[in-house]
């Protein structure tokens, strides 16, 4: 500045009464000031500029996740039972949403000016843009609630709100998320995310399950599967203002890794058809429930496994236990009459009956103070009139012949009362009672299947070792080449004579004529089971139960099928369950491509050459 | 501009270009500061701007018609505006009239316009000092009496501006007061004892009122309880740090949002500190700095020229614009207590501005005045205004 050369000149002139002096220490006091604050500026930015970054950035930056891809679920063939698609959430600011766009309102406003060449808006003209604006901003918001299939009334609801934030919409398509966003409505985002889709719906809804909210399996395989499934979501740095708004992203930490992809054994064109036929019998049949798997005899994979009643995970609305618990797998009931080849495999394997031994029954057979009874009194009959009659009796006769640790070793060994371990969540073990907690009669009784629990599944799976020669399998959800863990049970000789007899309870004289499929040869058992309620065993309500395999030359597949209290009239398992297993199994040996053992029950194609029987060729 | 009866308005072009610095800064500060701020409360990124525009407008056009007003007619009016400014003072305490913000009752609502009263004040408060010192020159320079007596009346206004409660704006009128009379040549033995009354009164008051307490102790190590009493200071502090050499760009600053409180008004500097960095701190320092420098050489020349209450005047707003504006700063950087003071031209406010950019007007008419008696003595004129 000027004045300061000209100091000395004025320092000359010092009138009475001068305080320049005090003035001088006034102005170097306020300007040491100044200097006091450029040094504590330097001390601030520059010498202890880390410890405060750091301290801003513990308070601005933020580690947040990005959720990773669930992966998909599908059956055998790769056909999807449950994807993640990505979804949008839609949301508003109802305060913004009410603001004025000034811009908006600007740009109108500039519209109607130009139109009439540039001359000045009036008061009245400016309201009357204001009214357009906000009309049109009503319009606006009616189109969207319309568009997101809310009630238009919840349009006066929200132009009247001054909160920050609401959920318009969770959850839904892109293509009407896009919609919205058209709109370009102040204060609605929308937001990305992803959606559990399950494609056949309640068909396979007891086995897949369903995620919750935040994509984490509550039921069935998604539940089982759920750390192979998600993936691991990753994370990403960024910056939130004071009120916890992310503001920018910095980097990314870990990029997310998707969740595997889950094959399951389910064909899902056999699960279809299971389903299918079984609502229609529950249906028919008035039952209260029912229950159908459907396993590969050679490798002991599930093809399918439905219930009635069902549900579907889409939806989930009056979503309760009862409709969502997968009976085939977590509810056990007496197998019946479904057991008793066992018996007689047991009883030929252990020599404890001779081949063609005969049996009297006479309808009735004392042990000690109870009595074991037949339907009918069948007279004298062998093994196989036992299983295709069904006789009590002769099952109960063959039993006590047999050793009790013997007797219980075999359905130990079939995997009655353990785990079949299919890796589905609250998976049932059934029930067998330790053999020397047993009397004769209890020995009687298991027999032809009362006083022991199965589940439909552990039902199927014994009958694996029927059907393989003796060989029983462990049990697959997931699709697998071969199983690992098979144990032989019974020797080949045997499991193919009772196998031969069980061929015989589909015969016309037989108690499940209805089993049979044009062109192969069924084995197979009825059982019709009293159910037993609190005061005893009831005489008014069954389980219709069927469990068999076809071909019976070289079976290929078992299916068990349990209906429980068939309440229409019929309740016989041959005549409740057994037309379910044929429909099923007719349909799964076509879907599975395979060969015919019976030529002479094939039905009759017509061509235009004539009469040709299909397959001829194989 | 023209007055009535002076053929014309000399400018002083070094203190209209500081001036003009700090209101620019100041001004495209407070927009980077209030945008998001504006879109909360209001829905528009706009409305602080706006505002801030219009008192900025308002400031000049008031401080160009007090340019208009003699200084001798201050002279004579001071003792009626003190007392004038007492009245605004119990106004604004009548419940109804006043308007609270944040727990004080600081504000007159005006047409939508919201003044500070005791901005107001603080303007009074030199005028009324100034011409007191001139008028009573010999029984200030020789007995207590005469320090006392104005000293009374500022400890009236004291006691009304700590009902409200404004803590700050009654320490700076006690500054400006104690500076005028020391710079009026009041006696030393009598400041010494002054000076230490006031420490106990001051010492007094803190202790009386918690609040304060926590304020003083919350200033001297924020990071003792960074949540709550440290939590403005702590945040304050981290825009400096964040802030380096450069800053992190205009706009670019996390910390005015919803972060540090009030940015757009007491805690502008920290956000210039971030946004702007060292330079920027530096640069506004400098221009405080320079503002205080130029105005008590208005003053000299004032002095020189023969115009006690004019020199007195300018040394009254040259004290009160450096001590507010090194209060404010040193607030913001951690080295003084929070006292609720506004940074001279640039943080937001309308009371504050207009008050502002009234005194300015008063030291560009003592400007005016003085240059034209040295321009009338033609020897004078070549030593103090070459511009």
């Amino acid at each position: 500045m000027v004045d300061l050369r000209n100091r000395s000149n004025l320092k000359e002139r010092k009138p009475a009464g001068d305080f320049s002096s005090r003035r001088r220490f006034v102005l170097v006091f306020m300007m040491s000031c100044m200097i006091i604050l450029v040094a504590r500026a330097v001390d601030l930015q520059v010498i202890s500029k880390k410890y405060l970054k750091d301290q801003g950035d513990m308070r601005h930056v933020d580690e947040v996740s990005v959720s990773a891809y669930r992966g998909m679920i599908t059956d055998r063939t790769g056909a999807p039972l449950a994807i993640s698609s990505p979804v949008q959430t839609v949301s508003v600011s109802p305060k913004q949403l009410n603001a004025i766009d000034k811009n908006q309102l600007k740009a109108l406003e500039k519209k109607l000016r130009k139109s009439q060449q540039g001359h000045a808006l009036t008061g009245v003209q400016k309201a009357e843009v204001l009214a357009v604006y906000e009309k049109d901003k009503v319009l606006k918001v009616k189109q969207m609630l319309k568009i997101l299939g809310l009630p238009a009334s919840e349009a006066n609801k929200l132009l009247n709100k001054t909160s920050k934030f609401a959920y318009l919409a969770q959850r839904i398509n892109p293509i009407i998320a896009d919609q919205v966003k058209a709109l370009e409505l102040p204060g609605v985002n929308v937001e990305q995310g992803f959606k559990r889709f399950y494609p056949t719906g309640e068909v396979s809804g007891h086995l897949i399950g369903f995620t919750d909210v935040n994509d984490v399996g509550q039921e069935g395989l998604e539940r089982s599967y759920e750390n192979f499934l998600k993936g691991l979501s990753g994370s990403k740095r960024v910056i939130r203002d004071g009120q916890r708004q992310v503001i920018a992203d910095i980097e990314n930490i870990k990029e997310p890794v998707a969740g595997k992809t889950l094959e399951l054994s389910i064909d899902q064109r056999i699960q279809y058809l299971a389903y299918r036929e079984l609502q229609t019998a529950v249906e028919t049949h008035k039952a209260k429930s029912g229950s159908i798997v459907v396993l590969d005899a050679k490798s002991g994979e599930v093809l399918a496994a439905a219930n009635q009643p069902s549900f579907n995970p889409n939806t989930k609305t009056n979503l309760k236990e009862n409709l969502y618990r997968n009976r085939a797998i977590t509810n056990i009931f007496e197998p019946g009459s479904t057991v008793k080849p066992f018996v007689v495999a047991a009883a030929m394997d252990g020599g404890y009956i001779r081949p063609n031994e005969l049996f009297e029954t006479h309808g009735i057979f004392p042990i000690g103070t109870h009595m074991v009874r037949d339907v009918h009194n069948y007279g004298t009959l062998d093994a196989t009139g036992v299983l295709k009659k069904s006789s009590n009796v002769g099952v109960a006769k063959m039993a006590l012949k047999m050793p009790p640790e013997y007797f219980w070793d075999t359905y130990h060994k079939l995997g009655f009362g353990v785990s079949p371990g299919s890796g589905f969540p609250s998976e049932a073990s059934g029930s067998l009672l330790d053999h020397r907690r047993w009397r004769d009669f209890d020995r009687a009784t298991m027999s032809f299947g009362y006083g022991l629990s199965v589940s439909a599944l552990q039902l199927a799976r014994s009958y694996t070792a029927l059907a393989d020669d003796g060989i029983l399998h462990s049990i697959s959800l997931l699709k697998r080449d071969e199983d690992i863990d098979s144990k032989r049970v019974f020797t080949a000789k045997t499991a193919k004579k009772v196998r031969a007899m069980l061929e015989t309870v589909i015969s016309k004289d037989g108690t499940a004529y209805e089993a049979r499929v044009d062109g192969y040869r069924v084995a197979g058992k009825t059982g019709t089971v009293k159910k037993a309620g609190s005061g005893g065993y009831s005489e008014k309500t069954y389980f219709a139960v069927f469990a068999g395999m076809a071909p019976a030359s070289h079976p290929r597949l078992i299916i068990v099928v349990m209906i429980d209290e068939p309440s229409a009239g019929d309740y016989y398992g041959g005549l409740v369950s057994a037309p379910v297993f044929s429909k099923v199994m007719a349909g799964a040996l076509r879907i599975m491509e395979v060969a015919p053992d019976e030529e002479h029950t094939m039905p009759i194609l017509l061509t235009k050459k004539g009469v040709i029987r299909p397959h001829a060729a194989e | 501009m023209k007055t009535p009866h002076k053929s014309q308005f000399h400018f002083d072009t070094t203190l209209v270009l500081i001036c003009l610095a700090l209101l620019t800064i100041g001004y495209i500060m407070v927009v980077s500061s209030s945008l998001h701020l504006g879109l909360e409360m209001s829905g528009s990124v706009f409305s602080y701007p706006l505002k801030q525009l219009a008192h900025i407008c308002i400031g000049v056009c008031v401080g160009a018609w007090l340019a208009t007003i003699p200084m001798h007619k201050w002279e004579t009016a001071g003792p009626w505006l003190f007392i004038a400014g007492l009245f605004l003072l119990v106004i604004v305490l009548i419940p109804g009239l006043g308007v609270k913000v944040n727990g004080s009752v600081r504000w007159l609502s005006l047409g939508g316009l919201r003044i500070q009263v005791s901005e107001i004040v603080k303007i009074f408060a030199v005028v009324y000092i100034a011409g007191y010192v001139t008028r009573h020159q010999e029984s200030v320079r020789v007995s207590a009496y005469g320090i006392v007596k104005p000293l009374a009346l500022f400890a009236l206004a004291c006691v009304l501006l700590l009902l409200e409660p404004d803590f700050g704006s009654s320490v700076v009128i006690i500054v400006i007061a104690m500076g005028v009379m020391f710079l009026g040549g009041a006696r030393l033995s009598q400041f010494v004892i002054l000076l230490s009354f006031l420490a106990t009164l001051a010492a007094l008051l803190v202790y009386f009122a918690p609040y304060r307490m926590q304020r003083i102790t919350s200033f001297r190590d924020p990071w003792a309880d960074p949540l709550n009493s440290g939590f403005q200071l702590v945040q304050a502090l981290i825009s400096f740090g964040r802030g380096e050499w450069l800053g992190v760009g205009l706009g670019n600053g996390i910390q005015k949002l919803f972060y540090l409180p009030e940015a757009h008004t007491d805690f502008l500097f920290s956000v210039i500190a971030e946004e702007l960095g060292l330079l920027g701190v530096v640069v506004v320092i400098g221009l405080f700095a320079m503002l205080v420098w130029r105005i008590f050489k208005i003053a000299e020349a004032a002095e020189k020229a023969g115009q006690v209450f004019s020199a007195l005047m300018a040394y009254g707003l040259g004290i009160w614009f450096g001590f507010q504006a090194f209060v404010n700063m040193g607030v913001n950087m951690g080295i003084l207590p929070t006292k609720g003071l506004t940074l001279p031209f640039m943080s937001y406010g309308g009371g504050s501005m207009i008050s502002m950019c009234c005194a300015i007007a008063l030291l560009f008419r003592i400007y005016s005045e003085v240059y034209e008696i040295s321009a009338n003595t033609p020897k004078e004129r070549s030593r103090w205004v070459n511009a």
